[in-house]
């Protein structure tokens, strides 16, 4: 037979023919009390021992008891001093018993309230007299007192021992003390020999299928070490806030857009009322495309529409723009500087076919801009793109969708700061409080589509639309401070690794 | 966003509060839309707004916004005009810039300040509505240095609006001491070299002549001898552009703001000669136009738009405060004949009047409502499968990157060993990343030059950079990738990759593989790799990945030409395919 080494060890030190201690049996085995007595329940488990198990109570004297054991109990002062004054005769004054006692404070209750109960003498009326048959010097609670305090604790009358108890003058502790003895299993499978089984360092298939897990011990881990490095993919950072910021949107009910990166300037500027001399369409700010440099078809009606709108405006009392407009220009290729080209696109018709109201539509996509590159500017970025269709929109719902958006991701107290858009009126920048510093930050755009950006693209209710930039939205909620660190080629990859998982 | 310098005295002396401290006419002007951006080094205020409202680029057209927001101006102001003594003659201007138009301001004491804010004005306004002068151009001159010919017409004096031989004619121009001829200016005069480009094309220049000769080089510079200084009190003012209505709101706003100092405004007559290029030969104009426009919009419009219960008395209350007077119509519906002033060149449908009512009545003083609307979300399929494959990409162990979709040729051609696609022979069809790219016009910085064709060389980019970190680096990414295409309309084709690579000191083309079939099998596609040649990696270890029998991609060990090019110093396995390939 294999057991472990703690096992062999406790079963040897145990006896057939007597009990003994789980300390001293723990002693012999050269182990720890509490292993030597898993180690005996798991050995009484196999029927190779018996464990018994019984409460010992442990008797200390309290400082009370010690200074009446080096002393007298009060009772005993009182009852010497009451036949001192001869009240074993007749009834004397009290006061006068107390003060020749030298009794004082509480023990003067004490002994007054024992005296009474041991019938050493009556109390009545402030007067005390002495049982002449009393025997205080063989005092039962005094016998016992002393025989705790000479360790002859099972000399003592049981009944006293309570009352001492009872005075607070000894302290009672219980103890369960295990004891082991072999059975005869137990002295069978010594006597046929009982061997030291081999610790093992990993838990195999073969000590599994084998069934020897159960005769070997395992070794113990520093289980507070350090473990290795390990490394797991995970799904980069923007990503993350690209996707709780799309989980955001459909939640609340919008509708995911999808178009080209690469497009005409007639979608991205020239849909959007955007005049053809506008400086913001000069390629320092647009990447304005050599090849392809023109599309190759735009619906006609709506080209014509867009150009009316450019030049003579929209309604009786519209005016447009007092600047050229050519289909030339309108052909032209950019690489998208907002994904409002998509909203256009959506509007139009020619993405998904005529949309009737109520809809919401939203991107969280690539935009891309002809600026500095800087810790806060990249040439290309996520434009979080939204709107809302329905008859009758106002201002007023415009502040509450975006309200609520905001509040999603910890911004609150909104503050819509009258703007201007050449696409929408009224505009709004959109201020919030930063999460983190507390400051006022930008942390949008928004508006109502101008009838002149609706009206050619056939559309007869109202659309509010919104936008911002995703790395802004990370950089407020997670305090980036260079976005290149994450964003693009010069990325460091410590950082990303490094980075907390959005939750 | 426009800029304005605005010294805080001149505001408390223009708008007639001088208990303003700068902290109260700060918040004032931020409630305006003009945000304190800081101070100039005369601690003059610097006010950035946004670039629709042009009259507010001096502090006369600040000041005046301040005086409707405080209540002290109601209502449309139209200053009176005097009769024309001037006229503009107007002919064989050059077609290229046919438009003009003018003004005489008389009276004026012109302190340092207000002719500071006259040239601020003018520069600012040439940034904005002129487009950097193409479209108009400001000149300013002293009166007194005009010698007026005879009218055509009438008892008064003329100049004339025509256009000149550039080599030919000579003035003195500003800044300058010496007679030169246009042609010169632009060679070797700083202003002329400046704006030279605006009239390159032109055979003739344009010019103004009075009785003396040549006195301005529009829009190029003005000549020596009518320059205005402190001591000018009347001043002829002439604008010429592209576009008639451009310059006259643009000649409005300078007027406004001189009117405001204190300058009494008189007509000048442009006389467009029969022959004269441009919409309005023959025609002669009264200007400054000063003409008030007219909209109307309707109770139910401004009561949609600002979501809140109007009466008559509000509507006409917030419209005078903002400027603008506003008359109910006698007509069935509710509606408005709204006057706009001359100077408020953003209005230009009935919305905007609507928006000016909104900021009266206070856009934040509106208590936010979520839309009784409702709608079904979703996502788009294409979003769907790409994070689908992301999320399978994320368990494998990879990295997941966000890399640019512009880089350069070398990069994404040269340094991944192949060769810059040549203009369509079509020799390259079918290699992954050969397609030929798309190009931007002018790059501003040389690293980006081109739509990336494929996402391997940005991934090598990033192993590039991070050799100083630890090893494994097993990197991914989906992302566009682009080539030109003539079968799409827009000529571009336009498609998402899915690309990983393993760098590791024992990268094999086995674990790439191992990788792919992962993915593949994660989509329930079938994948072979017939073995392939490709110069990104290295011969008889690269294969085509062909997933349910369409070739979607490339799989192999990275050439060591390629790693080196790279500073790795360790092997390279990767792949790259069409993300639709998994669909």
């Amino acid at each position: 037979m294999k057991r472990p080494q703690t096992q062999v060890a406790v079963l040897q030190a145990a006896d057939a023919q007597e009990d003994r201690r789980i300390d001293e049996v723990a002693d012999e085995a050269d182990c720890k009390p509490e292993a030597a007595t898993r180690a005996a329940f798991e050995l009484e488990a196999d029927g190779l021992l018996t464990v018994t198990e019984e409460t010992v109570s442990h008797y200390e004297l309290t400082e009370e008891g010690e200074r009446y054991v080096r002393e007298s109990l009060p009772e005993q002062d009182l009852y010497a001093a009451a036949t001192d004054a001869g009240a074993k005769e007749g009834p004397v004054q009290m006061g006068q018993v107390i003060g020749a006692s030298g009794l004082e404070g509480a023990a003067v209750d004490i002994a007054l309230s024992n005296y009474a109960r041991k019938a050493y003498g009556e109390i009545d009326s402030g007067e005390i007299t002495a049982n002449p048959d009393a025997d205080p010097g063989a005092d039962p609670e005094m016998l016992a007192l002393e025989a705790v305090a000479d360790g002859r604790v099972d000399d003592a009358d049981a009944d006293a021992l309570d009352q001492l108890e009872r005075r607070g003058l000894v302290d009672v502790r219980e103890e369960t003390v295990r004891s082991v003895r072999l059975t005869d299993d137990g002295v069978t499978a010594l006597m046929e020999g009982v061997e030291v089984a081999e610790t093992v360092d990993q838990l195999t298939p073969e000590l599994l299928t084998s069934g020897e897990w159960e005769d070997v011990e395992f070794t113990e881990y520093n289980v507070e070490a350090d473990a290795e490095d390990v490394r797991h993919g995970k799904e980069h950072i923007l990503r993350q806030t690209a996707n709780r910021v799309k989980d955001t949107l459909v939640g609340m009910g919008f509708q995911e857009m999808e178009g080209p990166h690469a497009d005409a300037q007639f979608w991205i500027n020239d849909c959007l009322f955007m005049p053809q001399d506008h400086p913001a369409r000069t390629h320092w700010d647009q990447f304005a495309l050599e090849r392809p440099d023109e599309i190759r078809d735009l619906p006609e009606d709506l080209v014509e529409r867009v150009r009316s709108a450019h030049r003579e405006g929209v309604g009786p009392d519209g005016e447009g723009y007092h600047s050229p407009w050519t289909e030339d220009v309108a052909r032209g290729m950019d690489l998208r500087g907002h994904t409002t080209s998509l909203s256009m696109r959506y509007l139009s018709g020619h993405q998904v076919g005529d949309l009737e109201p109520p809809q919401r539509y939203f991107s969280v996509e690539k935009v891309y801009r002809n600026d500095t590159l800087d810790p806060t500017h990249l040439l290309e970025f996520f434009q979080i793109e939204g709107w809302v269709m329905a008859e009758d929109l106002s201002v007023r719902d415009l502040m509450g969708t975006f309200t609520e958006f905001y509040e999603q991701f910890g911004i609150t107290d909104i503050e819509f700061k009258p703007h201007y858009n050449p696409y929408t009126e009224p505009s709004f920048e959109l201020f919030g409080t930063h999460p983190e510093t507390g400051e006022i930050v930008e942390v949008g755009n928004s508006g109502i589509f101008r009838d002149e950006v609706l009206t050619p693209l056939g559309v007869e209710c109202d659309v509010m639309a919104w936008g911002l930039s995703l790395e802004r939205l990370l950089m407020l909620m997670y305090g980036f401070e260079d976005i290149r660190d994450v964003h693009g080629t010069l990325c460091d990859l410590e950082l990303l690794r490094e980075t907390e998982v959005m939750h | 966003m426009p800029v304005v310098d605005v010294d805080p005295e001149e505001l408390r002396y223009l708008t007639g509060h001088d208990e303003k401290d700068d902290e109260e006419l700060k918040s004032d002007l931020f409630d305006l839309g003009l945000e304190f951006e800081g101070l100039t080094e005369d601690d003059e205020f610097q006010l950035e707004f946004a670039p629709d409202r042009l009259d507010r680029l001096s502090v006369e057209g600040v000041a005046r916004s301040l005086r409707y927001h405080y209540g002290d101006d109601r209502g449309v102001y139209v200053p009176s005009t005097n009769s024309a003594d001037w006229t503009i003659e107007v002919e064989d201007q050059p077609e290229e810039r046919p438009y003009v138009t003018g003004a005489v301001v008389r009276g004026l004491d012109m302190s340092e300040e207000a002719l500071e804010s006259l040239i601020q004005l003018q520069e600012k306004l040439h940034a904005t509505m002129g487009r950097k002068r193409a479209k108009g151009a400001i000149g300013v001159h002293d009166l007194t240095m005009l010698k007026g010919a005879a009218a055509t017409e009438g008892e008064g004096k003329s100049i004339t609006y025509t256009s000149a031989d550039p080599d030919e004619a000579t003035f003195v121009p500003l800044d300058a001491d010496a007679e030169m001829t246009p042609n010169e200016v632009v060679a070797s005069h700083e202003t002329g070299q400046t704006y030279g480009d605006l009239v390159a094309d032109f055979d003739r220049v344009p010019a103004i002549y009075d009785a003396i000769g040549l006195f301005s080089f529009p829009p190029v510079i003005n000549g020596h001898r009518t320059e205005v200084s402190e001591d000018s009190r009347d001043l002829f003012i002439e604008m010429t552009g592209t576009d008639q209505w451009t310059i006259d709101r643009m000649c409005a706003i300078v007027c406004y703001a001189l009117e405001a100092r204190g300058g009494r405004v008189e007509r000048v007559a442009v006389e467009y000669a029969d022959d004269a290029p441009g919409e309005y030969a023959g025609r002669t104009l009264e200007r400054p136009d000063f003409a008030v426009r007219t909209k109307t919009v309707t109770h139910d419009r401004i009561e949609s738009i600002l979501g809140v219960s109007l009466d008559e008395r509000e509507v006409v209350d917030y419209a005078e405060r903002a400027g603008l007077d506003a008359t109910p119509t006698t007509g069935d519906d509710a509606a408005y004949e709204v006057e706009i002033p001359p100077y408020r060149v953003d209005v230009i449908h009935p919305l905007d009047l609507i928006d000016d009512i909104g900021r009266a009545l206070g856009f934040n003083s509106l208590e936010p409502v979520y839309p009784d609307v409702s709608t079904v979300g979703g996502r788009h399929d294409r979003s769907r499968l790409e994070d689908a494959a992301r999320d399978a990409l994320v368990g494998l162990g990879f990295e997941d990157l966000l890399n640019f979709h512009m880089i350069n040729e070398a990069e994404n051609f040269e340094r991944m060993n192949l060769s810059v696609p040549d203009d369509g022979d079509g020799s390259d069809a079918g290699t992954v990343g050969l397609d030929e790219p798309v190009t931007i016009q002018e790059p501003y910085s040389e690293d980006y030059t081109i739509l990336r064709t494929w996402a391997l060389p940005s991934i090598m980019m990033v192993l590039e950079n991070n050799t100083h970190r630890s090893y494994p680096q097993d990197l991914a990414e989906i992302g566009l990738a682009a080539g030109l295409d003539d079968s799409e309309n827009t000529g571009v084709a336009e498609h998402r990759t899915v690309a990983g690579a393993l760098a590791r000191t024992d990268a094999s083309y086995e674990d790439a593989k191992a990788r792919l079939q992962a993915l593949a099998d994660a989509f329930d596609t079938d994948l072979s790799t017939p073995s392939t040649t490709h110069p990104t990696f290295i011969d008889g270890r690269a294969a085509e990945v062909v997933l349910d029998g369409e070739s979607v991609g490339v799989v192999g060990e990275i050439h060591p030409t390629v790693l080196v090019e790279h500073d790795l110093e360790l092997p390279v396995a990767a792949f790259e395919l069409r993300l639709d390939g998994l669909a």
